[in-house]
């Protein structure tokens, strides 16, 4: 399938701000999986390309004229075939991903989700507990927030995308599973959709296997993949450090279409 | 004082041996210590602490009330180690380090140890000091921990071990010299009697070993402190000043256009080696915790792509860890090809079920520590603790065993200190400090701490604990 994504993000501040730096995960690594066909990203300035520890491709923007806005643009394309596993990166070993960070915590609910349905075997264990977690947290914006852990998302019941990825990382993890988040681009017939989207992979007989909780489905067919980490923070697409500014206000707007059908343009 | 009187000593004492005669290599001392009047040395003492206000060597402890300086207490009686003694801890102390970096170029790198089977797998990158970020990076001259502290002690019997590898951001040097210059200020003709290996020249050892941890020659280096409400921000402001480096807090450094900068005066200068002594966590707020105030945002980018030098390297924690600890000897064999010259404590870890079980039926005997804990927290001394105490900690072990290692308390080693009533026994360690740059050195001697409580084994400052200088004696009279 075919895809065209623009994304925009724009920081607004009340004050002006000194310095500022971002990381910038906006850039598809090239895969079997996502072959890109083209991007462009349009910044304020130049920024330095670079990797991260996962292998992500970053962009280093350091602002240090005074300012009041950032805007951030991507627009590209790329073809997504349809695989059921992701290549094994065999750089870094998956037991890194076993590791607990402070959001993915689990606290004893997490723990107690996390040990249900034991008499169901593997694949289907996890499938299980992805259902559950949906049920159980349904997709309602605004009730959590980019800081919100898996164990108080959870507590509260509710979440987006981030919190359901979050909250299987840590399960998942409980279980002695490797488990990354990961953050892309979601194509989605209901254009309501959000196109920015997290979802998690889980790392069994040897390769990485998708859980995308919020839509409940195994396979990617519709996910272009940004970045991967431990959590949200190792992957968000934007994480910036500022110097004055005062208060932030953000709009992003991001679209993934199928290219040739008529919306396209 | 006509004659030396000291209480008894139980274990092993670096001045008096077992039939309270006076050990070889502190005959001259102990003539000389004969030979004074005892109001002189009080006067001395009160001098000492005097002229350590008048620095400013102070110490910052955490817990207490805001701007809490203390002053670490001075022992003015040396600690002295011969030389033939000497040769081996010298020895033993490089081969460990060059071992230890050695595996974290492996670990970071091909990991043969754990292909090999040395070492479990997850021991190494389930452990949350092995930081991914590091992950096939290179670094110049592969040195990863450019400044090591290798902390040694004595059992009973006066053998030596190696306690604890600190391969972070060990402080504690910047006393080790201003000791040595409090002595000779005290005590000027005692060095002229005797000759003791100097320690002034650490700084300049120090900025080379920086200078050559750098890609080209003569580089920037500055020193980048988390700022001074920092326990250690004197040694940081000393060892700065020593070395002629600027003294940077996070604020002070930007990164742009794949490069890290110091704001001066005269604009953006290029910083090329940056000696941190600020933990990982708080080195990049855009890489790490996010709430770190500490740091430079983009420093790991400029890192990782080998534009910068940090010392010590970003994740160095997984090699000095509680938990790989017990692996070290391995170590030594695997990469070096050679034995242990220094023994490691004997060490039970309790993620395994058999040892677990082990230790929990002699929790009264043994020291329990936190695999991640450091300056003296989190630990169970065994012996020295109440039932109720030991009955906690067991439920601490019982709830997670992984985070405990137990080893068997091991007396350490005495050294006489003054006291009012003349002199007493107390116990004390050592820290040897290591550099890696081009070679492996040491300073001779290094850091002597003192447990300055009657019987007490906890020697870190941030507990009460003091400091003596080492004397390393270059003529060995045995």
């Amino acid at each position: 399938m075919k895809l065209s994504i623009r994304h925009s993000t724009e920081y607004r501040y009340s004050e002006l701000v000194q310095h500022s730096t971002q990381y910038l995960r906006l850039t598809p690594r090239p895969s079997p999986r996502q072959q890109i066909l083209s991007w462009e990203m349009d910044l304020p300035e130049q920024a330095e390309r670079a990797s991260d520890g996962y292998n992500n491709i970053l962009h280093v923007l350091t602002l240090d004229r005074p300012h009041q806005e950032i805007r951030l643009a991507v627009k590209g394309q790329v073809e997504i075939t349809d695989e059921d596993s992701e290549d094994a990166d065999q750089r870094l070993s998956p037991l890194v991903f076993s590791r607990f960070t402070a959001l993915t915590q689990p606290d004893e609910a997490l723990l107690e989700l996390a040990g249900r349905q034991p008499q169901l075997a593997m694949p289907a264990r996890l499938e299980r507990l992805s259902e559950t977690i949906l049920e159980e947290m349904p997709f309602s914006p605004g009730a959590t927030d980019v800081a919100s852990s898996a164990a108080q998302a959870y507590r509260g019941g509710k979440g987006v995308c981030q919190d359901h990825t979050h909250v299987f990382l840590a399960c998942c993890r409980a279980l002695g599973m490797p488990a990354r988040y990961v953050s892309g681009y979601l194509y989605s017939q209901d254009s309501e959709h959000v196109a920015s989207h997290a979802w998690a992979e889980v790392w069994r007989d040897d390769s990485w296997h998708t859980y995308d909780v919020t839509n409940q489905t195994c396979r990617p067919r519709h996910h272009l993949k940004l970045a991967v980490g431990l959590d949200y923070m190792d992957a968000c697409p934007v994480r910036g450090v500022r110097f004055g500014g005062g208060v932030e206000s953000l709009q992003a707007v991001a679209r993934v279409r199928q290219s040739g059908s008529p919306d396209s343009q | 004082m006509r004659s030396l009187r000291m209480p008894a000593v139980s274990g092993f004492d670096e001045m008096i041996g077992p039939a309270s005669e006076v050990r070889s290599h502190y005959a001259g001392y102990h003539d000389w210590l004969l030979r004074q009047d005892s109001r002189d040395l009080q006067r001395k003492r009160k001098e000492a602490e005097l002229q350590f206000h008048r620095v400013g060597i102070t110490f910052n402890v955490y817990g207490e009330d805001s701007g809490t300086e203390r002053l670490i207490p001075f022992d003015t009686l040396p600690r002295m180690i011969p030389a033939r003694e000497w040769a081996l801890l010298e020895r033993g102390a490089i081969q460990r380090v060059q071992a230890l970096n050695l595996f974290l170029h492996d670990i970071y790198h091909d990991q043969k140890i754990i292909r090999d089977g040395r070492i479990p797998a997850e021991q190494v990158f389930g452990n949350a000091q092995y930081q991914p970020c590091m992950q096939d990076v290179d670094l110049p001259n592969q040195v990863y921990s450019q400044i090591s502290g290798v902390d040694l002690i004595r059992d009973g019997e006066g053998t030596w071990y190696v306690l604890e590898d600190n391969l972070r951001t060990p402080s504690g040097v910047s006393y080790m010299i201003e000791n040595r210059r409090m002595m000779m200020r005290l005590f000027p003709e005692l060095f002229a009697q005797q000759t003791v290996a100097p320690v002034e020249h650490y700084p300049s050892l120090l900025l080379e070993t920086l200078q050559h941890s750098a890609v080209h020659s003569h580089p920037t280096v500055v020193l980048l402190t988390p700022g001074r409400f920092n326990s250690a921000y004197f040694e940081h402001a000393f060892l700065a000043q020593q070395m002629g480096i600027e003294l940077v807090e996070g604020a002070d450094l930007f990164v742009k256009e794949g490069f890290v900068y110091m704001r001066t005066t005269a604009g953006p200068q290029r910083v090329d080696v940056i000696y941190r002594r600020i933990d990982d966590a708080f080195l990049d707020p855009l890489a790490f915790r996010s709430d770190s105030m500490l740091g430079v945002p983009g420093l790991l980018s400029v890192y990782r792509e080998g534009k910068v030098v940090l010392a010590n390297a970003v994740g160095t924690g997984v090699a000095d860890d509680k938990s790989i600890y017990p692996y070290v000897p391995e170590m030594i064999r695997f990469y070096l090809d050679e034995e242990p010259i220094l023994a490691n404590v004997p060490t039970w870890q309790c993620r395994r079920d058999n040892e677990l079980k082990h230790v929990l039926a002699r929790l009264p005997e043994l020291v329990v520590k936190e695999v991640h804990g450091a300056g003296g927290y989190g630990m169970l001394v065994g012996p020295a603790a109440s039932e109720q105490e030991i009955e906690q900690f067991r439920q601490r072990l019982l709830a997670a065993p992984d985070n405990y290692i137990a080893q068997p308390t091991l007396s350490l080693s005495t050294c006489p200190i003054f006291v009012d009533e003349g002199i007493a026994p107390r116990h004390i360690d050592l820290r040897p400090f290591v550099l890696s740059g081009y070679d492996t050195r040491v300073v001779p001697g290094g850091l002597t701490r003192v447990a300055m409580k009657a019987g007490s084994l906890v020697v870190n400052s941030s507990q009460g604990g003091g400091t003596k200088d080492t004397w390393v004696l270059e003529d060995d009279p045995c």
